[in-house]
């Protein structure tokens, strides 16, 4: 199977010009200009197959804007190959732009001004929908998305959650093939996060739109992603399978036992005492140090326990954890 | 050609149902632009009470001047509001155009249409009577080929003064803080035309007629029409290249439009 994206060595440098300050400051920035150069991007590389749902994780100012925008057309790159589709993004701005969809949290892409219904209509004539394909679609996500209530309220007055379901819709209204959806729960409530990424899933699921989507929310993640990219420092630094990544990285591991009894030493080799509470007791552990069934074995040689679970560490403290102690650093 | 006609009719049609939602803006905006005007041609009736003429200009004929210059300005600032520097600049850095660039049709013609600024109607309303009265003081002797130069010259000044509008928007994909200078060259530029060029100082009159041709768009055509003779000594078609520099000025500025977007899509902002 062909690839949706390729991405092959791409790369984004920008200068920033450095500002003196005063006026012989100002005076030399005329003269000679000092830049930093920014390596935003940095070698990047990856493939995404049609139908995937991927994460794409990292820190602010990692990089994850700067290659959405390179995908979108929005930017030209430094270096590197990149093909979505087929296409050079940036080379034939207008006929990929048909082809896909972006949804950037912050902003929205609807007439501020204007009714909902009126922004749709738009783009219904500037994206040249078909009308039984428009019709057929409103009529779909109108219900998907709950979109009834305020589909003729002005832009301006909608919540947050209304806007991004509408912006949602606007989206997905002319067929793309790949979405792109940066930061799309940013600021929602937990009921329309969920709404949200129920959407998303449907729209993965049953009509086969590849997602690529960029997030703060690690359950964002951890609910609709399978596989997930991390980029930092303008560099990939894992791009796998969100198990493989827990399996990796997870880190500690914790195993909560509750004994048959009040043992004054609950201390085991490989493990430390996080927290104690009676009979129940909470050990964590490196994965990499020891097994949870070796721990079990050396617990249950010296006390009669009643009842024991493994937690996984949850993604959130996974990721932090690799940003953190920079685990990946090469 | 029919396509984006269309297009753009629509967006504009976006605008303008949106601006409906606003009357008392609309007609705060249009009180204060009839304000304006009549101060300034108050102001201008004091001095020339006081000194007679301006360079050897009457009241009518310096009326002419501004009332052009108004009409024309109106116009542009309506038709090409998208471009206003400091609406445009402010676009940049809220990422609403990059929302543009997502769409697939023209981008200029995107952002023409996204926005009309219909309270200028206001001032384009205000700047038609002053050029009424400007007609009817300085007393000009009407021929056919006055009659019909005269939109010609108008056209051209909506042209001249959306080209430097543009200008001045690309510029912002560099520097924001910029946005003074390119005012000084739009607004600045629109008063100085306001007054007959002879009584300003060579090195600025030279500015107007070589750098940017302000001075061929309506100090020339005024000499045409009020029937005055030329104290520079240009050839005797010069009022006549109104259309030429004009559309040069816009063309100048769409080649400039076209460059700064390659320039943005290579470094962002």
């Amino acid at each position: 199977m062909s690839s949706i994206i390729a991405v092959g060595d791409l790369r984004k440098h920008f200068k920033v010009y450095r500002h003196r300050r005063g006026f012989w400051g100002a005076l030399r920035n005329l003269a000679t200009r000092q830049y930093a150069l920014v390596r935003a991007v940095d070698g990047v590389s990856f493939e995404i197959q049609p139908g995937e749902l991927v994460g794409y994780l990292g820190p602010n100012g990692a990089g994850k804007s700067t290659t959405i925008k390179m995908l979108a057309g929005l930017l030209v790159p430094t270096g590197g190959d990149l093909r979505v589709d087929g296409r050079v993004p940036w080379r034939e701005r207008r006929a990929h732009v048909a082809r896909i969809g972006a949804v950037f949290g912050q902003r929205t892409t609807l007439w501020w001004d204007l009714p909902v219904i009126e922004s749709l209509d738009l783009l219904q004539y500037i994206y040249r929908i078909p009308p039984e394909r428009f019709r057929h679609n409103l009529a779909e996500f109108r219900e998907l998305l709950e979109l009834d209530p305020f589909l003729d309220t002005p832009v301006r007055a909608l919540s947050l959650g209304q806007r991004m379901r509408a912006d949602l819709c606007a989206a997905l209204l002319h067929d793309p093939t790949l979405l792109f959806l940066d930061e799309p729960t940013i600021g929602l409530d937990v009921v329309a996060k969920e709404r949200i990424r129920q959407f998303i899933r449907h729209i993965n699921s049953q009509r086969g739109v590849t997602v690529l989507l960029t997030t703060h929310d690690l359950s964002d993640v951890e609910k609709l992603c399978e596989r997930v990219m991390i980029i930092d420092r303008g560099r990939l630094l894992f791009d796998g399978a969100l198990d493989a990544l827990r399996e990796r990285f997870g880190g500690q591991r914790e195993l909560v036992v509750e004994f048959a009894e009040l043992y004054a030493d609950v201390a085991v080799d490989g493990a430390h005492v996080a927290r104690q509470d009676g009979q129940q007791v909470v050990y964590r552990f490196e994965r990499n140090a020891v097994t949870a069934s070796e721990l079990i074995g050396r617990l249950s040689a010296r006390y009669r326990i009643r009842d024991l679970s493994v937690r996984e560490p949850d993604i959130e403290s996974t990721v932090r954890r690799i940003y953190e102690e920079r685990l990946l650093e090469t | 050609m029919w396509s984006a006609i269309d297009l753009y009719y629509r967006l504009i049609g976006a605008q303008i149902r949106a601006q409906l939602q606003y009357r008392v803006a609309f007609l705060v905006e249009l009180i204060g632009q009839a304000m304006a005007t009549g101060v300034w041609f108050l102001s201008l009736v004091l001095i020339l009470q006081r000194f007679k003429s301006i360079g050897g200009w009457t009241l009518g004929e310096v009326s002419f001047l501004y009332g052009m210059v108004e009409t024309a300005f109106g116009m542009m600032d309506m038709l090409f509001s998208g471009f206003d520097p400091g609406f445009f600049g402010r676009q940049v850095r809220r990422g609403t155009f990059d929302q543009l660039l997502l769409r697939p049709v023209d981008i200029t013609l995107q952002v023409l249409g996204s926005e009309f600024v219909l309270r200028r109607l206001g001032r384009i309303l205000q700047g038609a009577a002053i050029l009424a009265v400007a007609l009817a003081l300085a007393e000009v002797r009407w021929t056919p080929i006055k009659l019909a130069y005269l939109p010609v010259v108008l056209a051209s000044l909506v042209c001249f003064f959306g080209g430097l509008f543009i200008i001045g928007s690309t510029i912002t994909f560099w520097t924001v803080e910029s946005i003074e200078v390119v005012n000084i060259l739009t607004y600045g530029g629109s008063e100085m035309m306001s007054y007959p060029m002879h009584i300003y100082r060579d090195w600025m009159r030279r500015f107007f007629t070589y750098i940017v041709p302000g001075i061929f768009l309506n100090y020339y055509p005024a000499l045409f029409f009020l029937d005055k003779p030329d104290p520079f000594g240009l050839p005797p078609f010069a009022p006549f290249l109104s259309p030429v520099a004009g559309a040069g000025v816009l063309a100048a500025g769409l080649t400039f439009w076209r460059f700064g977007i390659r320039h943005y899509q290579s470094t962002g902002t």
